[in-house]
Parts: structure tokens; C-alpha cells; sequence
């Protein structure tokens, strides 16, 4: 009786199911594949997961959709068209046909564009893929030693080498 | 429209009605029960059941879609409530939606309003700092609004009882001007801020300490917490999701559940107060006119005494709309000044550093409160060009480094690295607002709500005091960091953010000691209809610097004291 509030949490509390998230759908398979290919490359799979298998493309679509306005849905659906022209342009290919070192130096060619609509869209897709990326339950759970419940607060803790 | 079946009529007579069910509401019940009247509590919002209706608390970032974020459509359509810091994708359940509850904004008022069982208890900021004898001396001594008719020595008894009930942790620290309350242990400084406070002492000859706020955690349970079957604090600091330990004091986790304990409590949500009846004949209030929040039918309730606790503005929209021909401009409202001399806490603005030092160390775990600085101007005598002061949280962390400018191993290595960036400090200001008749709330005349309540009108502003005091805060705050050595000193300040958004409104029926120029005496009595207490923010006669809901409670209680014994001599 004397700490129930402590160890017993209520049924619901196991209950939730991340499929309940929802379908995200402003683009069409082509385009979402292309965008799956982008967010891996900003963060690729090493000795760990990258963004693509995490599935932050699908947190990128689902973030402009919900809680972007229009100005950035169409920056995106434009950014993506502007990314395949950029990579024939420089290399013959699509985009999702360059290999690792050629699709980097075309995302680095948007970030260093003068064209403000470029540069926003490669800024828009970066920061939230980095967003989900570090907010995803692989990389909370298994590299920054996410505890909902740490339990205390020390003030004053030595850094770790 | 009463319905004059006895058998009815007796169902719906208690002893006690109990207007709101949030912090002061859930006192109101917690000690009226306490004391075996059988009391009804009026919740105009929906049942929130402490623990089952906290949809939200154990889940994990990743599992909400927008990871907190408020969706476009959402804030568009909640303009005001989308202001506040707490309103996010884990707790917009507890907000109102705009649409449904219209005010009307003579001047620019960011009402934020939590329709539920448990109100705001849910979602407040926790901070609980006693008021000491300087704080209630402050309208006698600077000339403003009207004297308090309590000081520090009536209700310090009561802090201590509110305070052992709901668990407040913090550090004895010793100041006349905060005084020290029943503690549980303090939450811990950090190296940067006790480096600062240490700083502040030598520079200022300790007359601007700077100490761990105390908070309505349990830190270290006692047994009466326990026994309201909370637990200590897991410090996840997901408070506004509602804590299912029973962490931090609301009235979900402590009051209501010990008021229904007593099986003296009926619990009434979705009951929109529209007024309260008043009986010329008795000369006292007599019972309360309730809307179905769904069904929209009146019912009237009874009771031999009524405590309104409704939060500051919607006391004084139920009062003002509380019409009869003994108070043709709402209950109590002789002098006319109820709805007036509304007051709140000036949040506009706040300061942010860095500090070089302490390389070698970090913070670890979360810590739901930061460190406080009370009150230091004008403390003792009048040394500004404008009146009273500020007090002020200050908070400090370490975020990791993330170099991001780059793209594939790199930029990945770069996010999941360890590498911190310098210490960062940031302190916002709680300023103390003088309370002026220009300062309040009204009915509006033509426009009424989804269940025929008049709409409120508010028209609350900064004056130039307020600017003055903003101007001294970024001065004063920048001397002390500076003098304590920290570097990239940024102020900032936000003129738009419109008064109501510290969520600190107080006033409108105020304490006094005169019938001619205030509307309750010093038992929260309204003067002129004694069996009416008010105890929530609408009772303030000032606001001072402290969070206020501390001083809501201990007075809740004390006139719950006094109003049963009152009952029990046969007064009311």
C-alpha cells in the first residue's frame, strides 16, 4: 500500500503501439524513395543504422505536412526535383544512381547554393532528419542511454574521457 | 425553473459547494470534507482520474509523430493556448480549445485555461516560495491598491499545514524575505549556479542570494504522502503529462482522492457555475445555478456555504454574473470595484549567458525546478524609480557540441559524439505588478457563451512601471553576470507577449479591511454575503514576486477553518 504509487503503472502504460502513428502520404512512392535515399545520405548506415532503415524520411514527410505550411511542402516537392537536375547536371545520373562520394558532393553543391530556395530546402531536410534521426527509439535506446526515468539529479558530475 | 420536489431538492442540498476542482478548489474539498461537511465540488470541464486519464505519461519521445511539436493546423486554430510554454503534442488533452471558450480581449490577455478535474494542478510550474511580512506589507508601505487585512504571522501556520500535506522540497535558507517552509530535501545546484550564488554573495554582501527554488516534488516522500498513494519523484520531468507516481502536487494525486476518502465528496464534472443564487430574505447565498457542460439544462444546487475557487477571472466572471436585485451589478459588488484592480506577473523578459569554466564537469539525470534568486530591490525601502521588484529562476546546463555543417560519417559521428559545449545560464523575470482600478475584467453586454454565460471582457495591461522594472532587470542581471565572469550576455524581451501568459492573474475581489474599498475580509468572506469565500488568485490584493499558488492553498485552508467554525457558532 505504502508505495503503490511507485511500482504499480496502470495497463495502458504497455499498451501503445507505434504503428497507431499514422500514413503520411504527400508524396508518391518515386519521390518518397528519393527522399529515403537523401535523409541516408546526410546519415548513413555504418556499424549502426542509418536514417533510411530508422525511417526518418517518413518523420521528414509526416513534420512538413503537419507542421509545416505550404511554402515548405512545395519547397520540398520542389528541392526534390531540383536534386535529380542538379545531379544529371554534374554526374549523368539520377540522384538515387550516384554512389556515396558523388551524392555527398551534390548535397554539398545545394548547402553551398546561392539560390535561397535551395538552400532552404537542403536545411529543411537536414535538421529534421538530424531531429529524428537523434529522437529515434534505435539511437535514444542503444547510443545516447535514453532513460525516461533517471531517478536523480546530480549537479556537479566529472566528465568522462 | 426550480423544481420544487422535495425529495429532489434535498438530493441536490449539500453542506459545502465547492466551485472548481484546481489547486485552491481541491483544498476547498480536501478540508471540508476533512472536517465532515458532505460537499459538492462543481468541475467545469470533463473527469480527469489521477493516473488512468493521463494518456500520455509513459509514452516515449519517439512514439508521438510530431515529437512534441504542435501540429500547423492546431496552432492556428488555438492562437491563445499555443502561446503557452507547457502546450504541446503530450499535453494539449488538458488545454481548452480556443473555439470553445471566446473572451473577449479589449486589450491583448493570453488566457490560458485548463477545463478538467484538477484544473491547472496538472500543468502548473511547481514553484511554491512562502510570501514573507515585506510581501504583504508592500501596498501599505508603497501606497498602492488597499493594505492587506492579513500579514505574514496569519498564515505562516497554514503554509506549514499545506505544506506538509503536499509535499514541498527545498533548502533552509534563512531569509527574512523568503521565509523557510516544512521542507523535503532540496533538488541539487549545479556547479555553475552554486559558483554564482557564491559569487553573488561575496560581490553583494549577500543581499542577493541565489538558492535551488522549492518545488512541489516529493524528493523523499513521507508517509502522509504515501499514504495519498503517491511516490517519490522519478525526476522524468514530464510533469505537464501528469504524473502517474504522483510526483508533484496536484489535485488529481493528493486533495481529491483524500476528500473521497472521507466519503464526504461528490465529485460533479462537465457543471458550468453560471451563478450563484442569492436569497434577500436569509441575506446570504443560498446555492449555485449549474449548466450541463452537454445537455445545457440548469440545475440548481444548495448549500449553506459557497466557496468560489473557479481561478482568478473565472471567479470574477461568476461573480459578476451573479445578479439579483440586493447586487444589480453581481454578488457582493457594493463599491463597484469587483472585477478590478486585477494584477499578474510580468514574464516578458529574460537573460542568457555563457560561462568558460567548469570544462570537467556535466549535470547528470533531470532536474524538474531550477535555482531562484528572490527578491532584492527595493526590499527594505523604496531605492528605484519604480515600485516594488522581481524575483527571478535561473537555470543552467550543458548541451552537447554538434558540429552539423557537415554530411554521411562525418555528420553522424559528429551527432552521437560526446563532445559539450559551454556551460549556458538563462534567468527570467517574475516582476512584481502593481494592481490598478484601470486593470480588469467586465461582462461583455451582448456576447454569451456555448451555455448563456456572458462572455468576459479583459482589459489588463504593462504600464510604465513594468517597463521601468524590465529596463533595472536587464541592467541588475547583467552587472551580476558580468561580475561573476560569464560571457555572451544576451537580453531579450518581447514586448508582444501580452499579460496572462505568466498564467499568475490575481485580483478582481480583493482582500481588504474596508467593505468601501474591498470585497472580502480577512477570512476571504465576501463583506456583504458572508457565506460566500473566495480563495483562489481573485482574493489577491497584490501579487508580489513568488509563484503564487502556494499562498492560494494556505489560505484555502485557513478559511476553510474558519468558515466551518463559523457553521459550527451558528454565523453563517
Amino acid at each position: 500500500m505504502a508505495v503503490a504509487g511507485l511500482v504499480a503503472l496502470p495497463a495502458w502504460a504497455s499498451g501503445w503501439n507505434p504503428a497507431t502513428l499514422g500514413p503520411v502520404a504527400v508524396l508518391p512512392p518515386a519521390e518518397e524513395a528519393l527522399l529515403a535515399e537523401l535523409v541516408e545520405t546526410i546519415i548513413p548506415e555504418t556499424d549502426t543504422p542509418g536514417a533510411k532503415t530508422l525511417k526518418v524520411h517518413q518523420f521528414v514527410l509526416r513534420m512538413v505536412q503537419d507542421c509545416y505550411g505550404e511554402v515548405a511542402q512545395n519547397n520540398l516537392n520542389q528541392g526534390l526535383i531540383t536534386l535529380d537536375q542538379v545531379a544529371k547536371g554534374a554526374f549523368e545520373k539520377l540522384f538515387i544512381d550516384l554512389d556515396v562520394t558523388q551524392r555527398t558532393a551534390v548535397l554539398t553543391h545545394l548547402q553551398q547554393s546561392d539560390d535561397p530556395a535551395t538552400k532552404a530546402f537542403i536545411s529543411l531536410v537536414k535538421n529534421l532528419t538530424i531531429q529524428g534521426y537523434l529522437n529515434s527509439e534505435y539511437v535514444l535506446l542503444n547510443m545516447m542511454e535514453y532513460k525516461m526515468a533517471p531517478g536523480f539529479y546530480h549537479g556537479c558530475v566529472p566528465l568522462k574521457a | 425553473m426550480p423544481f420544487f420536489n422535495i425529495d429532489s431538492v434535498k438530493s441536490r442540498t449539500f453542506d459545502a459547494i465547492v466551485i472548481g476542482s484546481g489547486i485552491s478548489g481541491g483544498w476547498s474539498a480536501k478540508e471540508l470534507t476533512g472536517y465532515g461537511l458532505r460537499t459538492l465540488v462543481l468541475e467545469r470541464g470533463r473527469d480527469v482520474k489521477h493516473g488512468v486519464d493521463y494518456p500520455t505519461a509513459m509514452k516515449n519521445p519517439w512514439e508521438f509523430p510530431h515529437l512534441g511539436q504542435i501540429s500547423k493546423a492546431e496552432k492556428e486554430a488555438n492562437p491563445i493556448a499555443s502561446q503557452c510554454y507547457a502546450y504541446k503534442e503530450d499535453s494539449a488533452h488538458f488545454f481548452v480549445k480556443d473555439a470553445e471558450h471566446p473572451y473577449v480581449q479589449e486589450k491583448p490577455f493570453t488566457w490560458i485555461r485548463g477545463y478538467q478535474v484538477g484544473g491547472k494542478s496538472l500543468l502548473w510550474a511547481r514553484g511554491t516560495q512562502r510570501w514573507s511580512q515585506l510581501d504583504f506589507e508592500g501596498p501599505a508601505r508603497d501606497g498602492f491598491a488597499v493594505e492587506w487585512p492579513i500579514g505574514y504571522k496569519d498564515i505562516a501556520p497554514w503554509y506549514s499545514y499545506v505544506e506538509k500535506f503536499a509535499g514541498i522540497s527545498g533548502n533552509k535558507d534563512g531569509l527574512p524575505q523568503l521565509p523557510d517552509g516544512e521542507f523535503l530535501p532540496p533538488h541539487e545546484q549545479s556547479c555553475v549556479e552554486k559558483y554564482f550564488s557564491q559569487q553573488m554573495a561575496k560581490h553583494y554582501n549577500n543581499s542577493r542570494p541565489v538558492i535551488i527554488g522549492r518545488c512541489a516534488h516529493l524528493t523523499k516522500p513521507n508517509p502522509i504522502h504515501h499514504q495519498q498513494g503517491r511516490g517519490q519523484c522519478q525526476n522524468r520531468v514530464l510533469c505537464q503529462r501528469g504524473c502517474p507516481y504522483g510526483g508533484y502536487f496536484s489535485s488529481n494525486s493528493s486533495t481529491l482522492p483524500w476528500a473521497q476518502k472521507t466519503g464526504k465528496l461528490t465529485l460533479k464534472p462537465d457543471s458550468v457555475v453560471h451563478s450563484i443564487i442569492y436569497d434577500e430574505k436569509k441575506g446570504k447565498a443560498t446555492g449555485v445555478r449549474v449548466v450541463d457542460a452537454h445537455t445545457k439544462e440548469m440545475t440548481e444546487y444548495y448549500a449553506r456555504i459557497i466557496f468560489v475557487n473557479a481561478a482568478t477571472l473565472n471567479t470574477n466572471l461568476i461573480l459578476l454574473n451573479s445578479k439579483s436585485s440586493r447586487f444589480p451589478n453581481g454578488l457582493g459588488n457594493d463599491n463597484g470595484l469587483l472585477g478590478k484592480y486585477i494584477s499578474f506577473h510580468n514574464f516578458r523578459t529574460t537573460i542568457s549567458a555563457e560561462y568558460e569554466g567548469f570544462q570537467e564537469t556535466i549535470t547528470e539525470g533531470n532536474r524538474p525546478n531550477g535555482s531562484y534568486i528572490p527578491r532584492f530591490r527595493n526590499l527594505y525601502k523604496q531605492e528605484t524609480d519604480f515600485l516594488r521588484g522581481y524575483a527571478a529562476g535561473f537555470g543552467s546546463s550543458r548541451m552537447l557540441d554538434r558540429d552539423t555543417t557537415g554530411f554521411g560519417e562525418d555528420l553522424k559521428k559528429s551527432l552521437t559524439g560526446k563532445k559539450y559545449g559551454n556551460w549556458r545560464v538563462s534567468s527570467h523575470m517574475m516582476g512584481e505588478t502593481i494592481p490598478k482600478e484601470t486593470n480588469h475584467v467586465a461582462l461583455d453586454s451582448g456576447l454569451t457563451d456555448a451555455w448563456g454565460v456572458p462572455l468576459l471582457k479583459t482589459s489588463v495591461a504593462y504600464d510604465d512601471n513594468d517597463e521601468k522594472m524590465i529596463v533595472d532587470f536587464h541592467e541588475q542581471l547583467t552587472e551580476m553576470l558580468t561580475l561573476a565572469g560569464f560571457t555572451n550576455i544576451q537580453t531579450h524581451d518581447d514586448p508582444n507577449k501580452a499579460p496572462g501568459i505568466d498564467i499568475h492573474e490575481m485580483g478582481g475581489v480583493r482582500m481588504g479591511k474596508d467593505p468601501k474599498t474591498s470585497l472580502l475580509n480577512k477570512w476571504n468572506q465576501l463583506h456583504h454575503c458572508k457565506n460566500v469565500f473566495v480563495t483562489d488568485g481573485a482574493c489577491m490584493t497584490s501579487n508580489s514576486t513568488q509563484n503564487p499558488s502556494l499562498t492560494f492553498m494556505a489560505i484555502t485552508a485557513r478559511a476553510a477553518d474558519h468558515a466551518v467554525k463559523e457553521l459550527r457558532k451558528g454565523n453563517l
